[in-house]
Formats: C-alpha cells, sequence, structure tokens
C-alpha cells in the first residue's frame, strides 16, 4: 500500500491542486499534511478548505501555531530583520483574512500523529520550530526519533525533502551507582545500546519550495517494501503570484517564490528550539 | 614628469579598479577626479556622489582631490600622477585625446586639468576589455545612505535580490554601507562578472552611534523599481534603539572582561 506524505502548504492553492492530482493520478487515498497549511501565501482560506473537504490528517505546524496563539516563535526564528519584517507582514495579512471557522480547525490539530511505528511530526518531535536538517550531527538526529519511540519519522518544516537512515546507531551509557546501593558493585558501569535501522523521511514543501527549483515537493512512502519516492510536481507557479499581488502581499513574494526562493530564508541557527 | 590620464568607459568596465591598480603601482603622489558624465538617448549617467573617491582614498591614503578648489589652485607636485575617470557610455568618434568629449572640456578647466593621455574602454588594448558592454537604454537610482547602518543579514539578502533582479534589470550596482560594528563596505556587482564584490574599508567608526562617512548606493539598469527598493530598504536598515542594543553588545564584548590593575 502506498501513502501519500504532504507538508508545508503555504497557503499555495495551485500546489497544492496539482499535488492532490498527482497523488490521485496514482490512485493512492491515504494521506497525511505535516502542517504549514497557512502563511506567505494568498489563498489560507481556500487551501485550509481544501484540506478538510478532502479530510486529511494534519498535524500543527509552526505558522498554524503562530497563527492561533499571536506570532507565538521568537525573534530568533528569523535570519534578519528583513525576514523578520516580511514574516510579521505575512502573519498579520493571514491572520486578518483567515475565518473563525478555519482558525478553529488549526486551534483543533494535533502536535503529532501516529500510524503503527511511524510518526508524523511537522518540525521535530520537540517542537514545531526545530529543524531537522539532512546534515544534521547523527547523534541527534538518531536521538530524535529513538526518544520518542518512532522507528520512522516523517517531518517537513525545513522544506528539502530527503530520507536519511540512520544505521548501526548505539547509544553508550556509564550508569553511576546511587548512595545505598549493596557494597562490592561498580560505582559506574559503562552500557551500550544498540539501536536498529531508523529513518527520518522529509517531505518537503508543497507551497513554498526551497530544494532549487520551483516544483513542489512531496513524499510518497510505498508500505510493503518500505521504498520512498520523492516526488516533484511542476505546477503554475505564476498563477499564485498573480494572487499574491491581487492580495496586496508584497510583491517581492511572487519574485521569490518564481525563482525557487524562499520568502523568509531559514534561521541561522537551524537547530534552535524557539522556547517562548 | 608623471601624466594627467583620463581613463573613460561605460558602467562597471573596471575604470576605478583600474585606476587603484595605477595609484598602487605608482611611486609618488597620486590625485583623483571623477568627471560628471553625460547621458546619450535612451542611456542615463548616474550621480556616482563620491563613492569612488571615498573608496580610492579609503584604500590609498593621501589620495588628493582633484575636485577640491584648494587642490586645483594648489602648486602640484612635480611627480603627480592625476588620474581622471569619465563616465561614457558610446566609443570615442576619434583616437587618444582628439577623441576626448568636448562637453568634458568646461569642466577639467575649471580645475586646471590638461590630459596628457585619453584612454577608453574598449577602444584601447592597454585597458581590459571583459566587462566592457554596449548598453542600449539605461535608467539610473541613486539613494543617499548618509547615516543608515545596515542590519548585516538583510543587507545580504538585499543585496541578493537587488543584483538577481528583484527591483529590475540591475546592470551594474554599487555602493558604500555601514554596518553596526563600525565597519564599512564597498558593494561591487557588473552584470558581466560572477558574484558581488564586499570590500571592507580600511577605515573604521568605533561602534557608537551613526557614521559620519559617506553611504550611497547607485543602481544602473533597466524597468527599475526605485518604490519596491525604498520598501526594503526600510526594513533593512536599523532604528535608533536596535543600533544603540546592538553596538552595546559589541561594546561589552569588547570592553576587558577583568578590571585591569590600577597604575
Amino acid at each position: 500500500m502506498a501513502h501519500a506524505v504532504i507538508s508545508c502548504l503555504h497557503a499555495n492553492l495551485a500546489a497544492l491542486e496539482a499535488v492532490l492530482a498527482d497523488i490521485d493520478q496514482q490512485g493512492i487515498d491515504t494521506i497525511t499534511c505535516l502542517g504549514d497549511l497557512v502563511g506567505y501565501g494568498p489563498q489560507p482560506n481556500e487551501v485550509v478548505n481544501l484540506v478538510r473537504e478532502r479530510q486529511i490528517p494534519t498535524c500543527q505546524g509552526c505558522w498554524d501555531e503562530d497563527i492561533i496563539e499571536g506570532l507565538n516563535a521568537c525573534d530568533c526564528s528569523y535570519p534578519s530583520q528583513l525576514a523578520e519584517r516580511r514574516g510579521q507582514l505575512a502573519h498579520q495579512w493571514t491572520a486578518d483574512q483567515l475565518s473563525e471557522e478555519n482558525r478553529a480547525f488549526l486551534a483543533s490539530l494535533p502536535m503529532s500523529l501516529w500510524r503503527d511505528r511511524q510518526l508524523f511530526v511537522h518540525g521535530s518531535p520537540n517542537s514545531q520550530h526545530e529543524y531537522l536538517l539532512p546534515d544534521m550531527d547523527a547523534f541527534a538526529a538518531l536521538e530524535r526519533v529513538e526518544s520518542a519511540g518512532a522507528e520512522t519519522l516523517f517531518c517537513g518544516h525545513t522544506h528539502r525533502p530527503y530520507v536519511r537512515e540512520l544505521r548501526d546507531g548505539s547509544i553508550r551509557v556509564r550508569v553511576r551507582q546511587t548512595p545505598g546501593e549493596p557494597a562490592g558493585v561498580a560505582e559506574a558501569e559503562d552500557r551500550e545500546l544498540r539501536l536498529p535501522l531508523r529513518r527520518i523521511i522529509n517531505a518537503g514543501s508543497v507551497g513554498e519550495p526551497r530544494h532549487g527549483n520551483t516544483h513542489a515537493t512531496y513524499v510518497i512512502h510505498h508500505e510493503d517494501t518500505n521504498a520512498v519516492e520523492i516526488r516533484e510536481v511542476p505546477y503554475d507557479v505564476e498563477r499564485t503570484c498573480r494572487a499574491i499581488v491581487d492580495a496586496g502581499l508584497p510583491p517581492i513574494f511572487a519574485w521569490r517564490l518564481r525563482h525557487g526562493f524562499e520568502y523568509a530564508e531559514r534561521a541561522d541557527d537551524a537547530s534552535h528550539v524557539c522556547e517562548r | 614628469m608623471s601624466p594627467t590620464l583620463l581613463i573613460s568607459g561605460p558602467p562597471g568596465c573596471g575604470k576605478t579598479s583600474w585606476i587603484l591598480n595605477r595609484i598602487r603601482n605608482h611611486r609618488g603622489p597620486c590625485g583623483f577626479l571623477r568627471l560628471v558624465g553625460y547621458p546619450d538617448e535612451g542611456l542615463l549617467q548616474a550621480r556616482d556622489g563620491g563613492i569612488d573617491l571615498a573608496w580610492l582614498q579609503d584604500q590609498c591614503p593621501g589620495l588628493l582631490d582633484l575636485a577640491d578648489p584648494d587642490q586645483a589652485l594648489a602648486p602640484r607636485p612635480a611627480n603627480l600622477l592625476a588620474l581622471i575617470e569619465l563616465p561614457q557610455f558610446q566609443p570615442p568618434a576619434d583616437s587618444g585625446l582628439a577623441g576626448l568629449d568636448r562637453r568634458a572640456i568646461p569642466q577639467l578647466e575649471a580645475l586646471h586639468l590638461s590630459p596628457d593621455e585619453h584612454l577608453h574602454f574598449g577602444r584601447d588594448d592597454l585597458l581590459p576589455r571583459q566587462d566592457t558592454l554596449d548598453f542600449n537604454s539605461l535608467q539610473a537610482l541613486e539613494r543617499n545612505l548618509a547615516g543608515s547602518v545596515w542590519d548585516p543579514a538583510s543587507l545580504s539578502s538585499f543585496w541578493f535580490e537587488l543584483v538577481n533582479g528583484a527591483y529590475g534589470d540591475v546592470y551594474r550596482a554599487k555602493a558604500l554601507m555601514n554596518l553596526p560594528d563600525g565597519r564599512a563596505f564597498f558593494c561591487n556587482w557588473m552584470v558581466s562578472r560572477e558574484g558581488s564584490q564586499f570590500l571592507p574599508l580600511q577605515t573604521t567608526a568605533s561602534p557608537d552611534g551613526r557614521p559620519q562617512r559617506l553611504s550611497r548606493l547607485v543602481v544602473q539598469g533597466k524597468d527599475l523599481d526605485p518604490a519596491a527598493i525604498e520598501v526594503t530598504l526600510a526594513d533593512c536598515l536599523l532604528s535608533d534603539a536596535l543600533l544603540e542594543l546592538e553596538q552595546a553588545r559589541l561594546r561589552q564584548q569588547e570592553a576587558p572582561s577583568h578590571p585591569s590593575p590600577a597604575a
């Protein structure tokens, strides 16, 4: 059975429609969405409506959280003053547009979804704001998967799709004897835990690609073979660019989308976890 | 006696870089003058506003400003190398001094300058050719940024967008930009080159308030969008409060962590 995972839609209706058409064309009817339905893009209500109509199980992204909580991310989520100002502008515009019904829908989304030993989150099991980048330290990456109790972790947030296999993992711990233990036991003991294969699968971004071109990306997980396919889907970028300008959003958003650049650059310290 | 050279050429051909090298290789005093260029049909000259002179004086302390009226009247050193830059789109009709744009002569005479040699990029083999382009139409946009200080990461984003066409088809961009730590950079980009130059000025200011040095942006291209540039500039430049916040942090880092022993 094949299962599609989409993420980071960012209010880009043309991209979402193209991706759903691609999924339908392959006869896949199980879809999971990893959040960020809104933010920067020009059609927040239309995108949320479509996700609701299709009844796609969805977890909450950082933008979904911020839009209902009132810009919850701390300043360090933005790498520059320019990115921060543009992000705040997009936030305010989106907050003004979003219907109460759709706001309630975003507020109702869970932080994570499970299917067997597969965990679905937006950023990481720790936070919607944490980036799990493909070149992240292997121990830290393994810790994120293992501590959550998952075999496979599906995430988004980076807007760059990848599959990372964490093989031959082990965790070595030194256990100290606490006072009151029977005498004769060594004061400290090294223990090593061998971990089986773990995987992190990043679904990329439907609405704001950051992988080098303008195509929307998502992943298909073939559960019978465990194979993962990263899909790139061309869509009508100009339609979204026109909608950005028509909506009164900054034209620079259209220029950036048209050239395959993200609306705002990702944070300098990608491992930073917002604690506000 | 060292000559007075007049160097002309279209935007971004490398006039100032060639002059900088020439000054560095000259053993003796040097002077510099940038003449105001003349527009041709559909081709607007940009007002440099002193960027080239400020950059050259930073790199070559002691460089004489030949536009300074006091310098014009003072006796010049016998071995002075005088270098005159003239922005000029079209190649001269004649070779050598005969090809000098007649419209520039009053500017030269007013400063008591008489070139011994005229070299034009694209015409004279003594000058490099790789960045000499023919322009059919060109707009110019200048922005005085005196007293402005950039959020460094925002400057990087703005410059990336500028030279990649977010605000129109830019052929040439140059600027002197201030950072909160007191450094300033000469930012230089030409459509025929790969990548931008970000060259630090040797003179730095203390991280204490807004620097007094010249700061300016000059852009040449087509279909430029000054309003969009203004919006982005407003989002990139630091307010007084944010500048003080950043500079207070820098001053704290620079301060000795332990009090020095009493003398």
